[in-house]
């Protein structure tokens, strides 16, 4: 073990636990508890407006997904091109009951974390479901099996009357302690309550890749035959990892139909499971701070390349298919120069600059 | 002298005082009106050009002064077709303090119906899906519902119609507001209007429909509503030129009639349909840009002071743009004459009080727009029109169509 815990320069491990710890030195446990103080009390110090609350409380939700498809793509190899249609069920989750018991039902309104919970449960459920064929299928041919799950939740979502033929169903205001959560408190409330989420689901992830469940997914991800001559079922484990990645999907869908305050089709379709895919990648596969900031930089990008959309429209009146072609092409664009010049993606400039400040002022 | 110093000290303050207070007066007041709408995406082809007759009519009110001292701003952002967008876009307004608020797509129209409830803001939607009225008090459409222009479409077709039960198919966007008359032209079937609903398709992004059409005859349809945007329906009508099945004259046997929805049709669809167009159907409560008249001039008055085309100068989704923002700025005209300040809630007590001689008559429309707290559709009038050599000319005179309870 390292003598000085807070500043250990480099590895001083002596047993496998050690290395296993969360935080390797006290510095870490200090800095992450810093910023978590930060994202609870930015808020309160300043003011922002409702459209910025919104695209951060998305942000968080697309964390929440991203943190289920790395377990899935990242940690157990197995590529998902259906994510969207699995945030879509636990949305529909909810959504269902409102339906049923009516958009205000005390069930939605006041048992909200239930509920939340709830979707992530069918959203497990609906994600082994659709991981039995990852027992017999690999690589393209899977990524098939979840495009097909992806066409058949829009099918369904689209034409059955049940689900509004995929119109928005809407879901009442919910309630905490202090009374009813208002439209001024909105955003807001919701900024705490996925913040308390992803803070919770990331540190369960931390804490799974610690464990032989987690080992399992890397084991059977990096080759299926050797961690089956090991002792593990990489069947079992596949589906295992498609349920755990539905649950997640699950649960970021019910935040998604509380902060809309509804689920519509359009929020899950194929095009967003190719960005929540684009997130995981550009964050960086099989790393957890990916799952963090492959969001964040591709919400945001996206809000950029809609400004510069918006600036060639009302400069070149002419250039409206380019101001339409845009988005999918810088989308493109981020993602092939990711793959070709940092398939690791920005979690490994985290990396780097992590190991920089690490033995700073020397360089090795 | 000291006594000088404070006198002089005392005057020159007053003065500033009085100055500071005057400029303050005489800067006005705005107003601010807020846009989302589908400027890329789908149906982005009529959300162009309405956004562009917003942004026009905007730079009009304040270079003629039409609101004196006081100036409109108007913010207008693209959403894609996306309802996540126009939510997004709705709140950047709301933050920026405006007073009216401009919707496009029934999607989001009817996503977002509670929030425009709860900010009490009155909003006037690109969409005229009835639906949009159930959801919110505070949603008002421009000109009859798609409901009421299916139900006037169906009935002049079984009126017209000669020979046994008129079979007929619907082709529609995939979308709510594809969607948004049919049930309704459903329960009309069903309560006793004499036609057969053969077939209600949801066009895809199909280049060519030969197979629905030749399906089509095979059903011995004779008949076929458009509820979309022009494209799918130029596609359409290029594709039965193709294999003859246009009928020459109305209700002609063994032929298909073609009739569209407000969106399905006008100039725009003859620019893009050519000849394929002759012959077509449209209901709408908008006069052309092809019929000469004051809203004609005006319209190609506004677009050429602003440096737009010719395609945009006469589009129709131009005349659509022009309308609604002409309605918000009418509610603001006829507050600040009443002496009342402008906000969220007297713009929407003048929008409600906007009927009998106060209804509000935009030029471009057949009829006047009119609203009470029974009626927020606004322009209650439709005229049919028909295809004919490349220009869209009445057929008969404006009528109001009031759907069955």
């Amino acid at each position: 073990m390292a003598q000085n815990r807070w500043l250990a320069t480099g590895n001083f491990f002596t047993s496998y636990k050690e290395e296993q710890r969360i935080f390797l030195t006290h510095l870490d446990r200090l800095v992450f508890i810093c910023f978590l103080v930060v994202l609870f009390v930015w808020p309160l110090f300043l003011e922002v407006g409702n459209k910025y609350m919104l695209v951060i409380d998305n942000i968080l939700i697309a964390m929440v997904a991203i943190l289920g498809l790395n377990l899935l793509t990242g940690f157990a190899g197995l590529i998902s091109i259906g994510h969207a249609a699995f945030v879509g069920v636990g949305a529909y989750t909810v959504a269902s009951f409102a339906r049923i018991l009516g958009d205000s039902h005390v069930l939605i309104t006041h048992a909200w974390p239930l509920m939340i919970l709830m979707a992530g449960g069918v959203g497990a459920v609906v994600g082994a479901i659709v991981g039995l064929p990852a027992m017999r299928l690999k690589h393209l041919y899977l990524v098939i099996a979840t495009l097909s799950f992806q066409m058949i939740f829009q099918w369904t979502i689209n034409f059955m009357s049940f689900f509004n033929q995929g119109q928005t169903i809407s879901i009442g205001r919910v309630f905490w302690f202090t009374g009813k959560i208002v439209r001024k408190q909105h955003y807001f409330f919701w900024y705490y309550v996925i913040l308390v989420i992803v803070i919770i689901l990331g540190l369960a992830v931390r804490n799974l890749l610690r464990t032989r469940y987690g080992r399992c997914l890397v084991a059977v991800r990096d080759n299926d035959r050797a961690a089956d001559a090991m002792g593990m079922h990489p069947g079992l484990t596949k589906v295992y990892a498609f349920a755990l990645s539905g649950f997640f999907a699950g649960v970021a869908g019910a935040l998604h139909a509380y902060l809309f305050r509804g689920a519509g089709f359009e929020s899950f379709t194929l095009h967003q499971s190719i960005s929540y895919l684009a997130m995981a990648i550009v964050g960086g596969l099989g790393t957890l701070v990916g799952s963090f900031l492959g969001p964040t930089a591709i919400i945001m990008l996206d809000l950029q390349v809609e400004n510069l959309s918006e600036f060639f429209k009302h400069q070149f009146s002419a250039a409206l298919d380019l101001a339409t072609a845009l988005r999918p092409l810088t989308f493109g664009l981020v993602i092939v120069l990711f793959l070709m010049f940092e398939p690791r993606g920005i979690a490994n400039w985290w990396r780097i600059v992590r190991s920089y400040l690490k033995l700073w002022p020397f360089r090795y | 002298m000291k006594n000088r110093q404070a006198t002089f000290i005392s005057f020159t303050l007053a003065f500033m005082l009085i100055l500071v207070c005057s400029s303050q007066a005489m800067a006005g007041e705005t107003y601010k009106i807020g846009f989302s709408g589908a400027m890329t995406g789908p149906t982005s082809d009529v959300g162009v050009p309405y956004s562009k007759a917003i942004e026009d009519y905007c730079r009009y009110v304040n270079d003629e002064k039409m609101l004196g001292d006081d100036k409109l701003e108007c913010f207008i952002r693209d959403d894609g077709y996306e309802t996540e967008k126009t939510k997004r876009n709705f709140e950047e307004y709301l933050d920026e303090g405006i007073v009216f608020y401009l919707n496009y797509s029934t999607g989001s129209s009817l996503a977002m119906g509670k929030d425009f409830d709860e900010e009490k803001i009155p909003t006037i939607t690109a969409s005229y899906h009835a639906g949009n009225l159930d959801v919110s008090n505070y949603a008002f459409l421009p000109i009859v519902s798609y409901t009421s222009q299916a139900l006037a479409l169906a009935d002049y077709l079984v009126a017209n119609h000669k020979g046994d039960t008129p079979q007929v198919a619907m082709f529609i966007h995939p979308s709510a507001f594809g969607r948004a008359p049919v049930e309704d032209l459903k329960k009309a079937i069903a309560g006793g209007l004499k036609m057969d609903l053969v077939e209600v398709v949801e066009h895809g992004k199909d280049l060519d429909n030969t197979a629905m059409l030749q399906r089509w005859m095979n059903k011995k349809v004779q008949y076929v509503i458009c509820q979309t945007v022009q494209p799918p329906v130029a596609t359409m009508l290029k594709s039965a030129q193709g294999l003859g099945v246009i009928a020459a004259k109305y209700g002609e046997p063994g032929k298909l009639t073609f009739l569209g929805l407000h969106y399905a049709g006008g100039p725009d669809l003859v620019a893009l349909a050519g000849s394929a167009v002759e012959g077509f159907y449209w209901t709408t409560s908008y006069t052309l840009m092809t019929e000469k008249g004051p809203g004609r001039d005006a319209q190609l008055a506004l677009a050429k002071r602003y440096g737009r085309d010719d395609a945009t100068a006469n589009s129709q989704n131009y005349t659509n743009g022009v309308q609604v923002i002409q309605i918000a700025v009418e509610t603001i005209i006829r507050a600040k004459a009443k002496g009342k300040k402008i906000t969220r809630q007297t713009l929407y007590e003048e929008l409600l009080a906007m009927n009998g001689y106060n209804a509000y008559n935009s030029l471009t429309t057949v009829g006047p727009a009119s609203y009470s707290k029974t009626d927020r559709q606004g322009v209650d009038m439709l005229q049919l029109y028909r295809a004919q050599g490349g220009v869209f000319r009445p057929v008969g005179v404006p009528f109001a169509y009031t759907p069955p309870k």
